[in-house]
């Protein structure tokens, strides 16, 4: 025998007819229960991580845009605000400003009626009071005079003299404030 | 004690018989069977062949059965080993190459299981059998060249051994050629002596630094076993380094044969 001890286990009819044998059913099974599964599930994991990842970068994409939205509105909304503010300022100061001018002239337009008014009054007091002096100094003329008077004539005489006397009153009451009547 | 004393007086003949003896063992026969007058015996070297094809199966096979969407540890490992086939050993050359990674990895995890097995304390390395590593060798050799002449032609592929441009042809020609040959017959008894050698050299050293103890005496396992374990560390790593490097080799020379008109 070519090798008695074993130690170089040259060519072993046994060992080689059942290695065949073994290896040969070991690829078979291997290649055919084993890697399909295990290669279908590495795939299937690819495929769904990469769909989760596509499906990531959309929803950042899709949230960036809403974000980028959402900044604009608030934006346009805090524009809008200020503008609105802004606006209702003007307003209210348009609106004082017109409340106020017009509260002036109404009562600009209240004093002057009442000026008016007054005047007229005054007016009419005085003329009154004129004829009621003229009246009566014509009658006192005429119980003095035991005659009828030119009545013209003597209304414009008194006229006149009232005017005179007007004339001083109202020097006098520029002059010393106390008006006498 | 007295036990120890008297394994302390073995001679170095009986020392080598006890180490042989480990290999002998592989070749004791279990059931006797015969083949047209071929022995194909069931020795204990089959047995262990056996117990490591069925061991490498259930390995893989197991973690096949038990995928999940969200994977535990054990698919991981799984998956790791069928990607480490078909990314680091498939591929080498070229995308084609690639369909040949289910063999290789096949190769691999089976020397794989084979090597550490033989580790074990009474079990046969199957590995440091040379006809077992030489079939393997051998049957990369068959498909290698399948391979070369179905994809280049038979005519393409012989003549591809030859580089082109040489001057001289009339005699560069056959003397490329014949060296050439002689490196790609060469390739299958290299592959099959780099894993039998290694294994066998392992078991060897382990065998030989524990047997100090028989032939010097007791007081040598202070040395002897210290060694021992470093050396059975070293093999773990000798046992995943041979198997990787017999199944990238398988592939390389595979992809080599495939590519041989390009390269």
């Amino acid at each position: 025998m070519l090798d008695p001890t074993g130690i170089f286990d040259l060519i072993k009819t046994s060992l080689l007819f059942w290695e065949f044998i073994t290896f040969a059913i070991l690829l078979f099974l291997i290649t055919r229960y084993v890697y399909p599964p295990i290669r279908d599930q590495i795939q299937k994991r690819q495929a769904e991580i990469e769909g989760a990842i596509d499906e990531a970068q959309k929803t950042r994409e899709e949230a960036r845009e809403l974000l980028a939205e959402y900044r604009r509105q608030i934006e346009e909304a805090r524009g809008e605000g200020r503008r609105i503010l802004e606006d209702a300022r003007k307003q209210a100061d348009a609106q004082r400003e017109r409340t106020k001018k017009e509260a002036r002239e109404e009562g600009d337009k209240i004093v002057q009626r009442a000026r008016d008014e007054i005047g007229r009054e005054r007016e009419g007091a005085i003329r009154d009071v004129r004829r009621e002096v003229a009246g009566m100094v014509i009658q006192a003329s005429e119980q003095v005079l035991g005659r009828t008077v030119d009545h013209d004539e003597h209304e414009r005489l008194v006229a006149q003299a009232l005017d005179d006397l007007e004339a001083e009153v109202a020097a006098g009451s520029t002059g010393n404030g106390s008006r006498t009547a | 004690m007295s036990n120890m004393l008297t394994l302390a007086q073995i001679s170095a003949t009986e020392v080598r018989e006890e180490i042989i003896h480990a290999f002998e063992a592989g070749q004791e026969v279990w059931v006797e069977l015969a083949l047209f007058g071929i022995d194909i015996s069931i020795t204990k070297a089959v047995v262990n062949l056996w117990i490591g094809a069925v061991v490498t199966f259930l390995i893989m096979f197991v973690g096949s059965r038990l995928l999940k969407d969200r994977p535990g540890a054990y698919q991981v490992i799984v998956e790791e080993v069928y990607g480490f086939g078909r990314n680091s050993l498939g591929g080498q050359m070229g995308e084609e190459g690639r369909k040949f990674f289910p063999y290789t990895l096949t190769l691999f995890v089976f020397l794989l299981v084979l090597n550490l097995a033989g580790l074990i304390p009474n079990a046969y390395p199957v590995t440091a059998s040379i006809t077992f590593t030489l079939f393997l060798a051998l049957l990369t050799f068959v498909i290698t060249q399948y391979v070369g002449i179905s994809r280049n032609g038979f005519g393409g592929y012989v003549t591809a051994f030859v580089p082109p441009g040489l001057p001289l042809k009339v005699v560069f020609v056959p003397f490329m050629f014949a060296i050439e040959w002689i490196s790609e017959l060469s390739k299958p008894l290299t592959l099959a002596m780099r894993l039998y050698a290694n294994m066998l050299a392992g078991h060897l050293l382990i065998f030989i630094f524990l047997s100090f103890i028989l032939y010097f005496g007791t007081f040598m396992a202070v040395v002897s076993v210290p060694m021992a374990i470093v050396l059975y560390g070293f093999e773990i790593f000798v046992a995943v380094l041979q198997a990787y490097i017999f199944a990238i080799l398988t592939q390389v020379y595979i992809e080599i044969a495939l590519y041989r008109k390009e390269h």
